[in-house]
């Protein structure tokens, strides 16, 4: 037999996951957005394969299995067949409260693995609609906590477990649905696993797995094999209340990678501490991306070490608060990773706009209480040889929008503008992308949410390029910072503009660098 | 008689039916420039024709810049502040890890998409009428650009379509092609519905001129009646194709699964798989209950990998396509190896020019079809003055290994590849390939069918007669099929009458198909089902959804979106199994699973109804081989089909 149709097949079986789970969940951010990722883990914990899906999740497996895993041992958990285990506590999960996962075991018939998947569950309680919390001081105020602990045991649902997730997360009947969506796509995942231990064997189908984690690996070994060794430093910074928060990075270019983060900033008491697992991903992201080509399991992984001092903004201790950790220091870890490879190779671009722009609202309307959760794109930065992309997802996250029309139908929401914003790229030999402008009314009173980043610093150009606009928000006119949580009246216009992207080189004709007036670089 | 005709990349091929419903064949080169030539050349040798079927990749080829079809200037109309919908797109890059990776970029510039003030909500309540003046205004700018079509999609359009009518008739003094989002695509969600519109504009010039230009070489045959073939496995009038030309796309396609169930009812086979390996790519739809399985997304220009179109790299098309699945393994896909070592096959192919290696036409990549020959699996004489050479195969595979130790691994890369398509249209969609029936054809699909069939777990195996052909033969049983839909049914059994009242008028004589979109309140993916009873719709929904996703909710049911079809059945065509003569078995070395051996060799032409024979085994014919694989048996059917069962 040989292990590359092992290989194929297994990640087959993670994306065939992840579309059960798109079309049968209920909130628009997993069925419209696919905020979701899934995989399958040998007994080990080692990911063996994973769908393409949204990166930050992606990485944050590597470390959030094998923390899941010594919870398990550690509390004396014992797994069965038909049992499955919910969690979403970040310091063990690896992202933030609002990702959701239930992982469960496969026996066949003894354990040969695991099928698991995450979710970004829209609301998972705490005091703000959509549970990511600018103001959040700690996790505490980030939502429901919940450690490791069965949701299904011998394939029947634990009756508590669902009532404690009604009770606590905001809109229950959108997370039970979406709940039971995660359950569907573990049950396919399990179901086709066991198929192929019928087709090869337990012991064969380990030893495929085993080849194609170690294909990865020397893969990577081969396509860095001519990179330059040495150490390569870089820092980038994220923006709080008045300040500036450091991200300082040393990568190491050998054997293996190495990125250590000392040098950068002490934990801070805002939601912009990153868990071990989200600092781990957007480092992964950014070498899987410079290496090219390879599978993403288990063998790449171990191509790749991340240090980071306890205490710090990429290592907090619990219970920091980590909701923005993840969706915008996992920005900025990424670019930092990339600033410091461009010293190394010529073929990375310049900084993409680095902010989600995560926008969360909610209230009560028509006497139920509703959560809406969306993340804006921005431009890409320029390449060394063309210009960047505009209005798209860059690095961490890589969703898709909400419609309008299915927006307004579901949620009180009027849109009045969605554009690209014209002009917002860097200047420079290459320009970089556009980001975009998006504005709405609410047509009922409610409360907005914005984590975004990026409002002071523009992204950065490389070689001589400038930086892409910063990113801006207005509420009523009103100029407003880049984190806040407000109370909006209906008519009251919330226009969001996201970063263009960095530019690339120094611009041969005159003409551009006189039309561009931003240059805020620090 | 009629005449079924599917002009494909390289081939034109034709299928004329007697009136006694006896077949001829005719396979002739395209004639890329003036495709009419290519299907004159052919339609002469049969004289006059009652009409014309038609099966076209123009629509296709257009979108992706082939042939030399140059896209026309388009300008879309929208509402204020939402020029950029298409241009945005859903946000998403088509690569998770590619630096490079570039948007697709819109089939209309930004200064050709121009914005009117009007509005109107999600209950269809207009805000803001729109203003004919205005409409004026940048029709004439539009024209003064150069524009040759004209697209319209205003926000909410498929609730309410008062907005654009207004605009629709002010567009229409102006530019003889306007699409208009109401009538193109009626159904929520702002990006794929002016996607859809927009490639419509764009196509609708180009598909008049093509339908034009063969309506006028028909004139010489004596003006037959002209249908031509929609994804949606129906066959459309001229006037229907050109005011919509975006339902052409999967033209060519979506023939071979309308073959495949038609044959497959003749046979009395419930479920059948439909599987297509041609030059590049296989592709796999299914038959269910005897009827084409359908769906509603498709992205047109798109890349496609392991079997689906990497979503955000094409154009999205929201019309009713045949639901195909398509990968990269004809017999012209490339095996090589990466750096890593490990044997790959496709996604690049070595295309009609050069040809595999042994084609002898300069081409040095090892391909399929070089594995095939050098396992003794197809003749070194294929046909009549086509020669393949066995040394310039083994020589091309020789760079990545002993020759035939690689042709059998990619053999078996390949078909896992295409055990990948197969169930992309089975197991994703809540279906049991155990439960189906293969039918295999296309030049390269008789030799994978069976190892295939293993893969999945397949127990019977179809060869249709004319393999290589198959595409046009199942123009002619396509039933004539025209679609009309409503987006959010007050009432769904009023919505169904009026939609078949609109149709009746139309297509007098038709019988009709009622289908709907169906959801749990809050979901965002509909399943579509057959509706019988519009009482029963909650009932079939929670039986599909539990077979699909393995639950159902306690929560209400919404129809997103109800549809007729009206239908006029297709044509009969009687197939027969040869006369059959002395069956004369020659052998051959041919590498099986367990090493080389001697296989029987029968020719086809030769083989009557109720022949069995047993695998090991090959059979040739003019346009494919098939591999009877060991442990199979083989029986000639009626219709002249190869039926192999283990």
């Amino acid at each position: 037999m040989n292990w590359e149709v092992v290989h194929r097949a297994t990640v087959f079986i993670s994306e065939e996951m992840g579309v059960a789970l798109k079309r049968s969940a209920l909130s628009p951010n997993i069925r419209e957005r696919m905020d979701h990722s899934c995989a399958i883990v040998d007994a080990q914990g080692r990911i063996v394969a994973q769908a393409e899906h949204i990166p930050v999740h992606l990485g944050s497996f590597k470390v959030g299995v094998s923390n899941l895993l010594n919870h398990i041992e550690r509390e004396g958990i014992e797994l069965q067949e038909g049992d499955t285990v919910l969690f979403n506590d970040p310091y063990i999960s690896g992202t933030h409260l609002n990702d959701v996962g239930v992982i469960t075991p496969i026996f066949a018939p003894s354990l040969i693995g695991y099928a698991v998947n995450k979710a970004h569950q829209v609301d998972v309680g705490g005091p703000v609609p959509g549970s990511i919390n600018p103001n959040a001081s700690t996790l505490y105020e980030e939502g429901f906590v919940i450690p490791p602990v069965k949701l299904m045991r011998r394939g029947e649902p634990v009756k508590e477990v669902f009532k404690m997730v009604e009770e606590n997360f905001k809109v229950p009947y959108v997370s039970l649905g979406d709940l039971r969506a995660q359950l569907a796509a573990n049950r396919l995942g399990v179901m086709r696993v066991k198929q192929l231990v019928e087709k090869y064997g337990a012991q064969r189908l380990q030893e495929g797995w085993d080849s194609s984690i170690d294909y990865a690996k020397e893969m990577v070994r081969r396509r860095t094999s001519s990179w330059p060794t040495g150490s390569f430093q870089a820092e980038d910074y994220l923006e709080w209340r008045d300040g500036l928060v450091k991200v300082k990075v040393t990568l190491t270019l050998g054997q293996t990678i190495v990125a250590d983060f000392e040098g950068t900033d002490p934990q801070i008491d805002g939601p912009l501490n990153a868990v071990p697992g989200v600092t781990y991903s957007a480092v992964s992201f950014a070498v899987r991306c410079a290496v090219g080509e390879v599978p993403t399991n288990h063998g790449f992984y171990s191509s790749v070490e991340v240090k980071a001092s306890e205490g710090s903004l990429v290592n907090p201790r619990k219970p920091a608060a980590v909701g923005g950790g993840n969706v915008e220091t996992s920005q900025r870890v990424a670019d930092v990773t990339f600033l410091a490879l461009s010293k190394a190779l010529p073929w990375i671009p310049a900084a993409a706009h680095g902010t989600m722009m995560n926008v969360m609202m909610g209230g009560t309307w028509n006497g139920r209480y509703w959560s809406y959760y969306e993340t804006l794109g921005g431009g890409s930065g320029a390449r060394p040889d063309g210009d960047g992309e505009s209005a798209v997802h860059i690095n961490m996250s890589n969703t898709l929008n909400t419609p309008i029309e299915v927006a307004e139908r579901q949620f009180p929401l009027f849109f009045t503008r969605y554009q690209v914003r014209v002009g917002s790229g860097g200047s420079g030999k290459f320009r970089g992308g556009d980001g975009i402008v998006r504005a709405f009314k609410l047509t009922a009173p409610a409360t907005v949410s914005l984590l975004a980043d990026r409002f002071k610093l523009g992204p950065w150009g490389l070689a001589g390029g400038s930086p892409g606009k910063p990113g801006r928000a207005t509420v009523n006119g009103r100029e407003m910072p880049s984190k806040f949580t407000v109370k909006v009246n209906p008519e009251e216009e919330v226009v969001l503009e996201t970063p263009g992207g960095g530019g690339y080189g120094i611009p041969i004709d005159a003409k551009t660098l006189t039309s561009t007036p931003d240059r805020d670089g620090k | 008689m009629i005449v079924a005709v599917d002009v494909g990349g390289t081939f034109t091929d034709l299928v004329a039916i007697d009136d006694r419903g006896g077949l001829m064949v005719y396979k002739g080169p395209t004639t890329p420039k003036n495709p009419e030539q290519g299907v004159m050349n052919g339609l002469r040798r049969f004289g006059d024709a009652e009409a014309i079927l038609h099966a076209t990749t123009i629509a296709t080829n257009a979108l992706l810049g082939q042939m030399g079809l140059e896209l026309p200037k388009v300008a879309l109309i929208t509402t204020k502040g939402f020029k950029d919908v298409i241009e945005i797109g859903r946000q998403n890059r088509p690569d998770l890890y590619d630096l490079r990776f570039r948007k697709p970029k819109p089939l209309i510039p930004r200064e050709m998409r121009l914005e009117v003030a009007e509005r109107t909500d999600f209950t269809g309540k207009v805000l803001t009428p729109v203003d004919p003046r205005e409409v004026e205004e940048v029709a004439k700018k539009a024209m003064e650009m150069g524009a040759k079509s004209m697209a319209i999609c205003f926000l909410h359009s498929y609730i309410n379509q008062r907005n654009e009518s207004v605009a629709y008739d002010v567009a229409r003094k102006y530019f003889s092609y306007v699409s208009v989002s109401h009538q193109v695509s009626p159904e929520p969600r702002e990006y794929e519905r002016t996607s859809t519109t927009v490639v419509n504009a764009v196509l609708q010039p180009i598909v008049s001129r093509y339908l034009e230009g063969l309506e006028g070489a028909l004139r010489e045959v004596g003006s037959p009646k002209f249908f031509i073939m929609a994804s949606s496995g129906g066959l459309v009038d001229s006037a229907e194709a050109k005011e919509r030309p975006v339902q052409l796309i999967e033209s060519g396609p979506a023939a071979g699964v309308v073959g495949v169930s038609a044959l497959a009812k003749i046979m009395g086979e419930r479920n059948a798989l439909s599987f297509d390996m041609g030059g590049t790519t296989a592709k796999a739809g299914t038959v269910v209950d005897f009827n084409v399985e359908t769906t509603q997304e498709h992205e047109v220009g798109g890349r496609v990998h392991q079997g689906r179109v990497v979503k955000g790299s094409g154009y999205p098309v929201r019309f009713p396509f045949v639901d195909l699945a398509e990968v990269s393994a004809g017999g012209g896909t490339i095996v090589w190896r990466d750096e890593g070592g490990a044997l790959r096959v496709g996604p690049l192919s070595v295309g009609a020019d050069p040809g595999p290696a042994c084609y002898g036409k300069g081409g040095t990549s090892p391909t399929l079809t070089d594995g095939s020959l050098t396992m003794g699996w197809i003749p070194s004489e294929i046909s009549e003055g086509m020669r393949l050479d066995l040394d310039l195969s083994r020589k091309a595979l020789q760079t990545l290994g002993d020759p035939v130790e690689v042709a059998h691994m990619a053999s078996d890369l390949a078909s896992l590849e295409m055990s990948r398509a197969v169930r992309l249209v089975t197991v994703e969609r809540g279906l049991d390939p155990k439960e189906f029936t293969l039918f295999a054809f296309g030049g390269a699909g008789p030799q994978y069918a069976l190892r295939l069939a293993e893969e999945m777990e397949v127990r019977k195996v179809v060869v249709p007669p004319h393999p290589g052909l198959f595409s046009a033969l199942g123009l002619a049983f396509a039933n004539r099929k025209f679609e009309a839909s409503s987006s959010y049914p007050e009432d769904l059994e009023a919505t169904y009458r009026r939609l078949e009242e609109r149709l009746m008028e139309r297509f007098p004589g038709a019988s009709f198909l009622r289908y709907a979109d169906v959801r749990y309140e809050g979901q965002g993916w509909e399943l579509t089902i057959p509706v019988d009873d519009t009482s029963k719709v909650r009932e079939s929904f929670e039986e599909r959804h539990m077979r699909t996703y393995g639950f159902t909710m306690p929560r209400a049911v919404e129809v997103v979106t109800a549809r007729v079809f009206a239908v006029y059945p297709g044509y009969n065509v009687n197939l027969r199994a040869p006369e059959g003569g002395e069956v004369n078995v020659k052998e051959r070395e041919v590498f099986l699973d367990d090493g080389w051996s001697k296989v029987p060799i029968y020719r086809r032409e030769e083989l009557r109804e109720g022949f069995t024979l047993k695998g090991p085994a090959i059979i040739q014919e003019y346009s494919s081989t098939t591999l009877v694989r060991k442990g199979w048996n083989c029986k000639v059917h009626g219709t002249g089909s190869l039926v192999m069962e283990k």
